[in-house]
């Protein structure tokens, strides 16, 4: 018999945990939606994101908020640049979907290389000390990390929601993820639209990498694995579907997280490229109610024999 | 004298490598990176069968590229069905799993790899041998794929590079020839991956690992995408190149990483100053270039 | 005269957008059936059903009564639905001659198999289908850019190769989409002339065109659709005729 206060322990900490791959997996999905990239520069974000946060806080002793601020500066402006000087020229050739993807790919490359020219290999943490205290609620563990971590996402979470909802840019963002070619015969500046989205995923990367880094300690490669998380989120949540994306982050996490239940603890590692699969074969255009249905009716069809 | 011919046991198998990378990505317009999992099949099926059945090193290596061959339509057979777009992530995610499965088993000998793949070639000159088998497959595999494309085959495959949509209306079809080449190259990578494994005599899956993927992405993009040369000058380059910088001296930590930056500085460059790549396309210049 | 096309009931929309309503026709062997009918009206759609571009939601198409249905597009070409697009669609790497020998429904000279073990074979089907590919362009009276490539000719010419690479299919079914939009002078007369000796060979052929002198020239007779509908099917001249349709069709 499982023990319950086990059981809920687990999914509060894959809870917990899910925090920052939220904010990849929005990050990411975001990206999708309106620029219509697989941004698999990402992953190379995110780590110049860490490293220039690790540098300055662990190497030249600023204080961590003011290293999270720099880190946040960095993070916007290598992907403003990327975009500027790299998406948007490969967009004026018209250069086929290729070209994108080993242009975002071999970006991530280059900087992990690059970090582990200068930084090495070996696995470093934002704080020197990655256990934060802890308090016992109801015979579970709820770590100030997860606290912090949790309230973060939320409010990041609320402010875009409140950003693509009720503000001009957002709504102009949704537009040109809509239509791009509409979207610029209304006068909406397209190029600012994708500028935006790429701050604003600076934003995200930097607090997810903020809330990873206080909390484990990664290689210059760590974030180009954690990318298949946050595509697969993308997938299941459906495309232009960010906070989707968000639901499925959260899901897949606590799914993880209670599968060591059921499967040895050596096949773990497995279980998300599983989940790519069955994503890509039943739902490529993401979970909804709608498929399910006509997937659960398929099956009934096909049992009866032929 | 010895390192050359070492070096050029690895040219071989890397020219069979691009090319057959460049089939399935310039030619056919696959956008699947996933390359690397077909030579390690490749070079894990020889290295099972040498090491367990004794078997005859030519079967070892032709029953790599069988199973590599038959294994790509576990890739290609789901992810082409759905659309062409998503099996780019499928590969990716093809790739890394089956790399975790190799991991965990101990069959394979885990992550720590599979070691004692008995040697083949006894004698003073085992690496001469190895090189002179090496460049061979490679000259084999390089005019087989440069046959495949010349023929009516070939404008098969640039017709539907240029508009699947049309070219099914007539009649053609377009998944069958994917999958058809797709096979071939993965086949292909899997020959290579069994030289590999007799003449390293050792294997493990970090050798397969998106590192290498990027290694042939670069050779491709390089050497020249569509281009039937194009990868054989991009492989031979971008081994000679770490050679290049050996002299400098550095640090073996400070080495590796500095390959890879330099590999990738190299796409990057290429992307953007030179897309078509060292080597243009051949004589039938895609309008859409100019 | 037998039927070649029949359409029952078919029906298809996207998202809220009705593209076919309940459509039923026949189109025969030796006919040349013209589609009219303003900007949306669904033309262009019912030739991506017939020939499979998409699935209908509802209703069957069938030729030379064999159904269609759960057939894709490759398929149905290889039953002989051939068909040109509104904007050409063609092989932009290659040559004229090259477009149209990738045309063919059967390509035994293309067989990996046939190639090694049967190489007189495939030889001769290949000259076979150069043959014929060669005598298409004749036709045309367009042997001379054979080895051009297609984005290096002109337009009028473009479109005569994109009916040529149709015709390659030499199957019963010929729907040509607007093959006239920007053609005039010998290429205009080559066209027509063709179309014609296509029909009366025995195909059935159905046309999508707004040059309104294309259609009376060409078409027996014709059909007005608007709002994925069939409005009303007769002859050229009494559609054109016909007051309601003309609003319909510049008052839109």
């Amino acid at each position: 018999m499982i023990d319950i206060s086990i059981l809920l322990q687990i999914i509060w900490t894959g809870f917990a945990a899910s925090t920052y791959a939220i904010l990849f997996a929005v990050a990411f999905s975001l990206v999708v939606k309106v620029v219509k990239v697989w941004n698999f520069a990402q992953a190379g974000i995110m780590a110049l994101s860490f490293y220039v946060m690790y540098a300055a806080h662990n190497k030249f002793g600023v204080p961590l908020l003011l290293s999270v601020g720099i880190g946040l500066v960095a993070t916007i402006g290598a992907n403003v640049f990327m975009d500027r000087y790299g998406l948007q020229t490969l967009r004026n050739r018209n250069s086929p979907d290729l070209t994108f993807f080993i242009f975002t790919l071999v970006v991530s490359e280059f900087l992990a290389y690059f970090l582990a020219m200068i930084f090495g290999t070996e696995p470093v943490a934002l704080k020197s000390n990655i256990m934060s205290g802890v308090n016992i609620v109801n015979g579970i563990v709820i770590s100030n990390w997860d606290i912090e971590a949790v309230c973060v996402t939320g409010v990041l979470l609320a402010a875009l929601y409140f950003f693509m909802n009720k503000t001009h840019d957002g709504q102009f963002m949704a537009a040109v993820a809509d239509n791009p070619e509409l979207s610029r015969f209304y006068g909406i500046n397209v190029t600012r639209a994708y500028v935006i989205t790429f701050v604003i995923t600076g934003l995200l990367i930097t607090a997810g990498m903020y809330l990873f880094g206080t909390r484990a300690s990664i290689i210059p490669n760590t974030p180009l694995q954690m990318m298949l998380f946050a595509v697969i989120s993308t997938l299941l949540g459906g495309m232009g579907r960010i906070f989707g994306a968000a639901v499925a982050a959260i899901g897949l996490s606590l799914i993880q997280g209670l599968s060591i239940f059921i499967i040895p603890s050596q096949w773990q590692g497995l279980i998300l490229y599983v989940f790519l699969f069955i994503t890509i074969l039943f739902f490529p255009q993401g979970v909804s109610l709608p498929k399910l249905k006509q997937l659960l009716s398929l099956s009934k069809k096909a049992s009866p024999a032929q | 004298m010895e390192y050359f011919i070492s070096l050029a046991v690895l040219v071989g198998i890397y020219i069979t490598l691009s090319s057959s990378f460049n089939l399935i990505i310039g030619f056919g317009g696959l956008v699947s990176i996933a390359h690397p999992i077909f030579f390690a099949l490749g070079a894990y099926t020889t290295g099972l069968l040498a090491i367990h059945f004794q078997t005859h090193p030519v079967l070892a290596v032709l029953a790599g590229g069988g199973v590599a061959f038959l294994s790509s339509m576990m890739l290609s057979l789901p992810s082409l069905r759905i659309s062409g777009d998503y099996l780019l992530i499928t590969s990716i995610g093809f790739q890394l799993g089956l790399l975790e499965v190799i991991k965990h088993l101990g069959v394979t000998g885990g992550a720590s790899g599979l070691g004692n793949i008995p040697n083949v070639v006894e004698g003073s000159y085992r690496s001469a041998v190895f090189a002179v088998v090496s460049c061979s497959i490679a000259a084999v595999v390089v005019w087989m794929i440069r046959w495949l494309l010349t023929g009516p085959y070939g404008r098969v495959i640039t017709a539907m590079r240029d508009d699947e949509l049309a070219f099914s209306a007539l009649g053609r079809n377009a998944m069958m020839i994917k999958l058809s080449l797709f096979a071939i190259g993965s086949g292909f990578a899997g020959i290579a991956g069994g030289i590999y494994a007799y003449y390293f005599q050792y294997i493990s899956p970090d050798q397969f690992e998106i590192l290498q993927s990027a290694m042939l992405l670069t050779m491709v993009v390089v050497g020249g995408m569509g281009s039937q040369w194009g990868p054989v000058v991009g492989a031979v380059l971008l081994l000679l190149l770490p050679q290049a910088i050996s002299f400098l001296n550095l640090p073996p930590s400070v080495m590796a990483p500095l390959q890879g930056v330099i590999f990738t500085t190299l796409v990057l460059v290429f992307l953007f100053w030179r897309p078509q790549g060292l080597i243009a396309p051949d004589k039938r210049q895609s309008a859409k270039d100019a | 005269m037998s039927v070649l096309i029949s359409l029952r009931d078919v029906c298809k929309s996207f998202g809220g957008i009705v593209v076919a309503d309940h459509i039923s026709i026949d189109i025969q062997r030796g006919e040349i059936l013209g589609l009219i009918g303003p900007n949306g009206a669904g033309k262009t759609s019912l030739f991506n059903l017939i020939s499979g571009v998409y699935p209908a939601d509802s209703g069957s198409i069938a030729v030379s009564g064999q159904s269609l249905d759960g057939l894709n597009l490759h398929q149905r070409a290889r039953l002989g639905v051939a068909r040109t697009w509104q904007h050409m669609r063609l092989f932009a790497s290659m040559s004229v001659l090259e477009n149209l020998l990738v045309a063919p429904r059967n390509y035994p000279g293309e067989k990996i198999s046939n190639i090694i073990f049967k190489p007189k074979q495939t030889a001769a089907a290949n000259h076979a289908v150069r043959e014929r590919a060669m005598g298409i362009l004749k036709r045309m009276h367009l042997e001379s850019i054979a080895h051009s490539n297609v984005n290096d000719i002109t337009f009028g010419q473009q479109k005569l190769v994109g009916l040529a690479r149709a015709l390659m299919n030499d199957g019963e079914c010929l729907l040509l989409d607007e093959p006239m939009a920007g053609v005039e002078g010998n290429a205009y007369e080559t066209m027509k002339s063709i179309v014609r000796e296509e029909a009366s060979s025995g195909r059935a052929v159905c046309v999508v065109e707004h040059n309104v002198s294309f259609i009376k020239d060409l078409c027996n007779s014709a059909v007005f659709m608007a709002s994925g509908k069939i409005l009303e099917r007769g002859s050229v001249d009494s559609l054109l005729a016909s007051k309601t349709l003309a609003d319909l069709y510049f008052g839109a």
